[in-house]
């Protein structure tokens, strides 16, 4: 049922705001434009109000949800394109059209490492995407292969490389079309020239020509994002000032913090005060201390054995102690004399994605990560194309004759105990997330909504209340379960 | 003049809000023949506005056939800065009511020429053939609308420069930086307020105790413009147990005394109505029906109005 004049008021409702408090207030939206209206200014200058009023019943009216890192769902792989791009194309319309029922309107397919000659079509075949009925395909995210082995997961290992052309090897790999300048890269999306449009690239820092291959990439508005990798808290620290981001699955896939070199995790403690290694400093007292050289990969590779680490139980395979506490420069500025506030940040620390299963990371770990840096925090599933909360628990096929365990959120290769993956829906992260750090819901649902969009730099268009940003809304109870979806200003689901 | 006094601001909003309601139903307001009210900003009508919305919530009353006038604006600001009166009245008010936008007039403080703007608003409410009730609140000076201290009484729709006084009270809204608070706004005169048929203000709080006494316990005076009320034919001030502080004993005890005797007559004066329209199956003295109104007279009728009905 349309409104008479297109608008549509929502009342009776709590927003969530940008702060992440929950406010009474109403939203008018256009529903033919598909967009988010500025109220007052609706009223006093177009001399319009809604025609059509829904009550929320008190009910909060979020921004859709935005799952950044998500490898599949409803039995589709994004990763195993079979050479049928038809079929690839109805896979991903598939998990489109039903992942709204999860409160997600956005999302960024994730791949994982491919044969390189596949990547070029694949990345081509993820151009940003929506229907009427469905949530958006932002784009891609591809995980690999430029991965550090040692913390590899799930990646087949024969397909991982060094980036040892820099920025070419990037595009030999990806293909130079899907490298365009972000701009380019959006007009040749067929029909979607004014569409938002997102790439992002988890690369390990420390491998061979990552930093050279980024630094360009980033020029061109891809997001850069470290993971699958042991750099040291100084090479993570160069890679943020090279234009990193955000954080792969933070806790996951990297070193574990250790005091003396907190590793990737420690950029979310990264202190105002000290500089960072590749910042030299002109301000400082005296002499610049020798930063300790971090110990080369290869004796940290070589301590891994030929075998390699098993992919499985990466949180405690780690390599060797780390050095010393490098010494940092400290820097001759002003210590502030007001309670509350924070000099200026070295560098902005980088976002980073935490999967709230309850199982990848323990609610502690996550609090941690929270209470650190709760600005950086972004939620994401990390889902497994078996993603469906319809699904019952039990066993299901899988790919190459193996089969999967599904118990609760828990997935499991059959016969093992190896975790398989996450099977979490983004809504479920909201409130486990509320749980496992105490804050409200307001705040929690920030962490899935404004922070990333925000990271990916559409917070004008997604994620977000503001007006002129698109109408991608779910509606949520006191208790945080979706009640229903709209997508562009129109009803894609709701709940039965 | 009349003078209502309520335990608090909520009551007080309570009172007028029901009050207001009653006018505007009673009125029966039609596209052709609108009810216009006028309306006021600040803190002090915010329980009102509050107590309209819940009546229009509950379908007890409607605004599709109001039409609105704004007492003042800043100069200046801009239209859709969070303390603007356009901000302020959708924020509270508008945004939650049934009120179709082009039937809300509030003066544009960024007009090209002000003084047009001006008296084409004052062109406007008499297009209307005039407010039928205008709603104000005051200031600690005594001021309503923005007619400060020294205004004409006579005055109409104009530029005013704000008093220093209400630029440091209205600092608390622009980051308590008083360079922040815009020096000049547009406002109704005390003469617009005078005309409407009916005008009701509201004085909740100890602040505005002292511009309450001035203004029904003294002499009409420009120095406190809520004492031109004085000359109101048909005016209610509402205030709540705080702003009576300055006032004396024997004011509150009378105004008091005023409103039982004043819900006695009210209650007399709606018998009259019906007993004017016949509405109501009327007896003679023996208990039977009468059918010829004219036949008993007004205070035989009243008697027994008193004696069936009241008791």
């Amino acid at each position: 049922m349309a409104s008479p004049n297109g608008l549509i008021c929502f009342t009776n409702c709590l927003l969530p705001h940008e702060d992440g408090s929950l406010v009474e207030k109403d939203l008018w939206i256009d529903e033919r434009r598909g967009v988010i209206l500025d109220a007052q200014r609706t009223f006093f200058l177009r001399k319009e109000r809604p025609a059509k009023i829904i009550d929320l019943g008190g009910n909060i009216l979020s921004p859709g949800l935005m799952d950044i890192q998500i490898n599949g769902a409803y039995g589709f792989d994004f990763s195993v394109f079979e050479g049928d791009e038809e079929a690839y194309r109805n896979g991903l319309k598939h998990v489109a059209e039903k992942i709204v029922e999860t409160g997600v309107t956005s999302l960024v397919p994730t791949i994982i490492t491919q044969e390189k000659s596949l990547y070029p079509t694949i990345l081509n075949l993820l151009r940003p995407y929506h229907s009427e009925h469905s949530a958006n395909l932002l784009g891609w995210h591809a995980e690999g292969p430029f991965i550090q082995l040692a913390k590899r997961g799930a990646h087949a290992p024969q397909f991982l490389q060094p980036a040892t052309d820099g920025f070419e090897s990037f595009e030999s790999v990806y293909g130079p079309d899907n490298l365009a300048h972000k701009e380019d890269w959006l007009m040749a999306c067929e029909g979607h020239g004014t569409e938002v449009g997102v790439r992002i690239i988890t690369a390990a820092p420390e491998i061979d020509g990552v930093k050279a291959g980024v630094e360009e990439a980033v020029k061109r508005g891809v997001v850069f994002s470290i993971g699958h990798s042991i750099a040291t808290t100084d090479i993570a620290a160069a890679a943020v000032l090279s234009g990193a981001r955000l954080i792969t699955h933070l806790f996951n896939a990297m070193p574990q913090l250790h005091h003396r070199d907190p590793s990737i995790i420690g950029l979310l403690g990264s202190s105002p005060h000290l500089s960072v290694p590749s910042s030299p400093s002109k301000t400082t007292f005296g002499p610049i201390p020798q930063l300790p050289t971090p110990p080369s990969l290869s004796k940290r590779l070589a301590a891994l054995g030929t075998t390699g680490p098993k992919a499985t139980s990466e949180a405690f395979d780690d390599l060797m102690t780390p050095p010393q506490t490098p010494i940092l420069a400290a820097i001759d500025r002003e210590i502030t004399l007001k309670k509350g506030t924070t000099v200026p940040m070295q560098f902005e620390r980088p976002f980073y994605e935490l999967i709230v299963d309850g199982i990848h990371s323990h609610p502690n770990s996550v609090r941690l990560a929270y209470s650190a840096f709760p600005e950086g925090c972004i939620l994401i599933t990390d889902a497994m194309k078996i993603l469906d909360p319809h699904l019952a628990d039990g066993i299901h096929e899988w790919r190459d004759g193996k089969r999967f365990v599904k118990e609760g959120d828990k997935l499991y290769l059959e016969g093992t105990d190896t975790l398989a993956g996450s099977v979490v829906t983004l809504d479920k992260c909201v409130r486990n997330f509320s749980r496992f750090t105490g804050c409200s819901l307001g705040e929690a649902i920030k962490c899935a909504t404004f922070n990333p969009a925000k990271c990916l730099g559409i917070e004008n268009r997604k994620g977000t209340l503001r007006p002129g940003a698109d109408a991608d809304l779910v509606v949520l109870d006191r208790r945080g379960y979706p009640q229903s979806t709209w997508v562009k200003g129109k009803e894609v689901w709701a709940r039965a | 003049m009349r003078l209502i006094i309520r335990d608090d601001a909520a009551a007080v909003g309570q009172y007028i809000g029901d009050y207001i309601c009653k006018r505007i139903n009673d009125f029966k307001p039609t596209p052709d023949r609108p009810f216009v009210l006028g309306l006021p900003t600040g803190s002090s009508p915010i329980p009102t506005y509050k107590r309209l919305i819940k009546l229009v919530k509950e379908g007890k009353l409607s605004f599709k056939h109001v039409v609105t006038f704004n007492m003042d604006e800043y100069v200046g600001l801009p239209e859709d800065h969070p303390e603007s009166y356009h901000t302020f009245m959708f924020r509270e008010f508008f945004s939650h009511i049934d009120i179709p936008p082009n039937q809300v007039n509030i003066l544009n403080g960024n007009a090209k020429d002000l003084i047009s703007e001006c008296n084409s608003y004052e062109a406007k409410i008499a297009s209307y053939g005039g407010i039928e009730l205008f709603l104000g609140g005051i200031g600690e000076d005594g001021h309503i609308a923005f007619n400060e201290p020294g205004s004409s009484l006579s005055s109409r729709t104009r530029i005013k420069t704000l008093a220093y006084d209400t630029i440091l009270a209205n600092a608390r809204f622009f980051d308590n930086d008083i360079s922040k608070v815009p020096r000049m706004a547009l406002t109704v005169g005390v003469k617009t307020v005078l005309d409407s048929k009916e005008v009701i203000v509201v004085v909740t709080g100890q602040r505005k105790a002292l511009a309450l006494s001035k203004a029904i316990e003294e002499g009409v005076n420009h120095l406190w413009t809520l004492s031109a009320l004085q000359m109101h034919p048909w005016a209610l001030i509402v205030v709540d147990e705080d702003a009576t502080a300055e006032l004396h004993v024997k004011t509150v005890k009378y105004f008091k005394s005023i409103e039982r005797v004043q819900d006695e007559v009210e209650a007399m004066h709606a018998q009259f109505r019906l007993y004017q329209s016949s509405t109501l199956p009327l007896v003679d003295g023996k208990g039977m029906p009468k059918n010829n109104v004219s036949e008993m007279e007004w205070d035989e009728w009243y008697e027994h109005l008193v004696d069936h009905h009241l008791a």
